[in-house]
């Protein structure tokens, strides 16, 4: 039944540019397309701002010398972006044809048409993929720390990772946690030394270098983390209610469908933003690259908003 | 109809299922739970869960943006 309401309601419009993700990367692309004065459509799942606005507070963008919240700075973008004309369908894209002069992108909702596609649909926080991840996901294992840390107040916590997500995620949770065990696989901290320097401060912070986590434990609910020195194989199990992870990023390409070459499941683009496909340009987090900021995000929105204008010029 | 949404600052979901009532004229009643400690407590017995956005219509709760359940709670489609 839902299936044919769906086709009734379907949309078809078309427009120069789609660009599929409004984290910092597609909006830039988006507002320079924009700026070029092509027609451009956005397309969102969540809210403009991508993983960045789970982000309490980026502090490493310049221009906000006091940080900006991920969620504002997606506002402000969007903003930017509406001003000059862009257009944002909030729908989930689910398979695109990429292929000749017409590429189609569909979502649940619809079915659009473009010269030319952005892929920008950023990385999530990756899974451990260990046993108890899954059976306590939502109920005591947590990807957002501004989602979900009110649940966890007075409660023991473990974070797991840290580089600057885990320790700037950490910093959040401590407003609200009795205290944290963080746990990290190297047997360094990767995170930038200034947000080390603000966590070491707490006292109710306690750190597991050269740890793997082999295990989420609990029965009806979390009692622990139970970990392996890599080191010395020691295992042992850290006693917490909850566990946050902010181990590694993992692009958000499944919508792909096989249609494109992937590299570690992240599109390959030349300098240019140009991927294998004519016409179909790839930015920010999704891209195969080394750093992953939001002002890397930005700088390749920009190229690939520049790509994308001379592409269209041409057609 | 009576609609309470369970929020956390900074929770995108959250905001997007605020923005969707909003579209579609469903007035409600928000709770944020980082100032209201017993009202997280609350939601974990009530869902089970420990996660936001929750959607109560009705005072039937629903966990996420699960927008297909949304609407049929509140007769949209």
């Amino acid at each position: 039944m839902e299936f044919f309401i769906k086709k009734e309601n379907e949309k078809k419009r078309e427009y120069d540019a789609l660009v599929i993700g409004a984290g910092p990367a597609g909006l830039t692309a988006a507002i320079y397309i924009a700026r070029g004065r092509f027609s451009v459509l956005v397309f969102e799942k969540v809210i403009p701002g991508g993983l960045a606005a789970t982000t309490h507070l980026i502090e490493n963008y310049p221009g906000f010398p006091e940080g900006v919240e991920g969620e504002e700075l997606g506002r402000l973008m969007e903003k930017q972006a509406r001003n000059l004309g862009v257009e944002f369908a909030m729908e989930e894209v689910v398979d695109v044809e990429l292929e000749g002069e017409k590429k189609r992108v569909k979502t649940r909702d619809g079915e659009y048409e473009g010269k030319a596609v952005v892929i920008a649909t950023g990385s999530s926080h990756k899974k451990l993929g260990v046993p108890g991840e899954d059976k306590f996901t939502g109920k005591g294992v947590s990807y957002c720390a501004t989602c979900d840390a009110p649940f966890y107040k007075d409660k023991k916590i473990a974070v797991v990772g840290c580089g600057n997500s885990g320790m700037q995620e950490g910093l959040y949770l401590l407003r609200f946690v009795r205290s944290i065990d963080f746990i990290e696989y190297f047997p360094y901290i990767p995170a930038d030394r200034i947000l080390q320097e603000r966590v070491k401060k707490h006292e109710n912070v306690k750190f597991h270098l050269n740890h793997q986590v082999l295990e989420i434990v609990g029965d009806e609910r979390v009692e622990g983390v139970r970990v392996k020195k890599r080191d010395t194989g020691e295992e042992k199990v850290i006693e917490v209610d909850g566990v946050f992870i902010f181990a590694g990023l993992s692009p958000n390409t499944a919508f792909l469908n096989g249609k494109m070459e992937l590299e570690d499941g992240y599109v390959v683009t030349d300098e240019f933003m140009r991927t294998s496909i004519p016409g179909v340009f790839a930015c920010g987090d999704v891209r195969k690259k080394v750093l992953r900021q939001v002002a890397t995000a930005v700088g390749d929105g920009a190229v690939c908003g520049a790509s994308v204008v001379e592409y269209l010029e041409g057609r | 109809m009576r609609v309470i949404v369970f929020t956390a600052p900074g929770c995108p979901w959250c905001t997007r299922a605020k923005n969707y009532l909003r579209e579609r004229g469903i007035s409600f009643k928000e709770v944020d739970i980082s100032r209201n400690p017993s009202a997280a407590r609350d939601l974990v017995r009530m869902t089970g869960q420990t996660g936001v956005p929750v959607i109560v219509i009705n005072g039937k709760p629903v966990v996420g943006f699960n927008k297909p359940l949304i609407d049929r709670l509140l007769g949209l489609k």
